[in-house]
């Protein structure tokens, strides 16, 4: 089923901004809030894993209810998740589309990458501390 | 140790009333912040010491082979790019633009994927804008336009708008009136006087609708635009047009959105309409507390805000070429020096490929997705705690903030400088 990304600010990513390893920025950053309604025509529940895919890309994330959004539309707090699956084409503006890229979800049994999980598929190396 | 009007350094509010407790280098309790500012003055998350990587192995090393190593890397590229810059001082901005001057490097900040396209739109048309002062004391009518304040920038309604009484609004929360524009219902949303919900990618037409209703031709209007009805923008037009006072904030929704730069254009231009019937401003929600800086700085050393290619000898700017997203998709660059942001949690995934494909250094006090990305990061004092310096509030009044504490780590200014003075070394005159 097709859905609009759209991105944005929450408070929870926000607070964890300069802890980008930790458990909760990850769980924020791949948190997909989607309507309840689109939910359970996919055969989603709450909390579980979906596979968001576009045409530049896939990430595991997991879905969450929320009645603020309008059929056919997600929403993803900017990070790295959404990031994953936007085009860098910028239409001469210096700006992706970030809160207009077209993905595909669908339920998933794929856990949710870690964040260095997910740097290390784009060709970066684990750092820990 | 109390310590009272320090500045918070996280979102553009540049709040300049906390209240922080310290003793030795630890904050032990922040008074008048929100979350956001609370985490970053309680934090802990620092990285201990430069590292570097070889191969897959990461290792600590001295903070002057760090500096050494990241002035040789810039040197010996071809075409560097210098990224970052919005969560620093202004005094270690201004070396950076410097260090780009020299090496005939692309330096661009954090703009460029947030209020890049507001820029484009205020070069093409200019600024109505004005203090928060000014708002706070004289607007009636604040609109939140693709912005949600509550999650980003959780104090702005509490210090400015909706609930700050002002000079001329002795109860703010009765007399202001609060308007949302945005696709989806967000928690800024729940406490509008009129929410505006359109659909996505539908903002050039309501802003478009609106002025020609504000124009007195809504008769050309259609019953619905962008699934909004007619009715419901007429009432808004109204009670923007009899506001003493009107303020526009718009954020992301708009720049990020389809028609981008068209998009904060158009809504400059409802407001010079608005302006032919009373006084309406606007201004960009910014984001980081110290972007608004980056593009005063970048502005005085070279002309232009951001996106500025030293490549030809002098200042060259074209957004959508000289721009970070743009280079890295398109694989240009062959050395990366990030300062103070994350581009690896920020961009598309092409955009960190490539970033993981050359020689990226990081000076960030913290681990963060571009860590993984890197060869060598220098972690620093963080500005507004162990570190001073001035940054621009997001209706660019400069404020000096302020150190709580001494540490051990070196200042982004005291980095940047070392690197300046090994590359004019090796430069020459």
């Amino acid at each position: 089923m097709r859905f609009l990304l759209n991105t944005g600010r929450t408070i929870i990513q926000g607070s964890n901004v300069e802890k980008k390893n930790s458990h909760t920025y990850m769980q924020e950053a791949s948190s997909c809030h989607m309507n309840p309604v689109d939910m359970m025509i996919l055969d989603i529940e709450e909390e579980a894993n979906i596979l968001v895919r576009s045409r530049f890309g896939e990430v595991v994330m997991w879905a969450i209810p929320d009645t603020g959004m309008a059929r056919g539309e997600v929403f993803v707090c900017l990070g790295p998740y959404a990031n994953y699956v936007v085009s860098a084409e910028t239409h001469c503006t210096g700006m992706p589309d970030l809160k207009s890229t077209e993905v595909d979800i669908e339920p998933s049994k794929e856990e949710v990458s870690p964040l260095w999980r997910l740097m290390e598929s784009l060709g970066g190396y684990r750092y820990e501390d | 140790m109390r310590i009272e009007d320090v500045v918070c350094s996280f979102c553009g509010c540049l709040c300049d009333d906390l209240v922080v407790e310290v003793e030795g280098k630890k904050v032990l309790n922040v008074e008048n912040g929100c979350k956001l500012a609370n985490e970053k003055f309680m934090g802990n998350s620092r990285l201990k010491s430069p590292i570097k990587r070889v191969g897959t192995k990461w290792s600590e090393i001295g903070l002057e082979e760090a500096i050494e190593t990241t002035a040789q890397v810039l040197l010996d590229a071809d075409r560097p790019l210098l990224y970052g810059w919005s969560g620093t001082h202004g005094e270690a901005q201004s070396i950076g633009v410097h260090i780009a001057e020299l090496l005939g490097a692309v330096i661009d900040n954090t703009s460029t994927v947030c209020h890049g396209p507001s820029i484009l739109a205020i070069q093409e048309v200019g600024h109505p804008g004005c203090t928060l002062g000014q708002v706070k004391n004289r607007a009636d009518v604040i609109i939140y336009w693709g912005a949600n304040p509550i999650e980003a920038h959780p104090r702005h309604m509490s210090r400015y708008t909706t609930y700050a009484d002002g000079f001329f609004l002795k109860d703010a929360f009765r007399e202001r009136k609060v308007i949302v524009v945005d696709i989806r219902k967000t928690e800024t949303a729940n406490i509008a006087d009129e929410f505006i919900r359109i659909e996505p990618g539908g903002d050039y037409a309501i802003l478009s609708a609106l002025r020609a209703i504000v124009r007195g031709k809504g008769d050309i209007v259609p019953r619905s635009v962008a699934g909004v009805e007619k009715e419901q923008l007429v009432r808004v037009a109204e009670i923007c047009k009899s506001a003493k006072f009107g303020a526009i904030f718009f954020g992301l929704g708009l720049t990020m959105s389809r028609g981008k730069n068209k998009n904060v254009r158009n809504a400059i231009e409802l407001t010079e309409e608005l302006n032919r019937h009373t006084k309406f401003t606007i201004s960009p929600m910014r984001g980081h507390w110290n972007v608004y800086g980056s593009n005063e700085v970048f502005t005085w050393i070279s002309g232009y805000p951001f996106a500025v290619d030293f490549a030809r000898g002098i200042a060259f700017y074209n957004p959508g070429e000289t721009t970070s997203v743009d280079i890295l998709r398109r694989g240009e660059c062959d050395a990366c020096l990030v300062v103070a942001s994350d581009p690896g949690a920020h961009f598309p995934a092409e955009c960190s490929r490539h970033l993981a494909s050359i020689p990226t250094i990081q000076i960030d006090p913290h681990i963060n997705a571009t860590t993984y990305l890197s060869h060598l990061q220098i972690p620093v004092a963080v500005t507004g705690i162990d570190a001073e310096g001035t940054a621009y509030r997001m209706d660019g009044i400069p404020i000096r903030t302020r150190k709580v504490f001494q540490s051990n780590y070196p200042s982004d200014t005291e980095v940047l400088e070392k690197i300046y003075q090994i590359i004019r070394r090796e430069i020459g005159p």
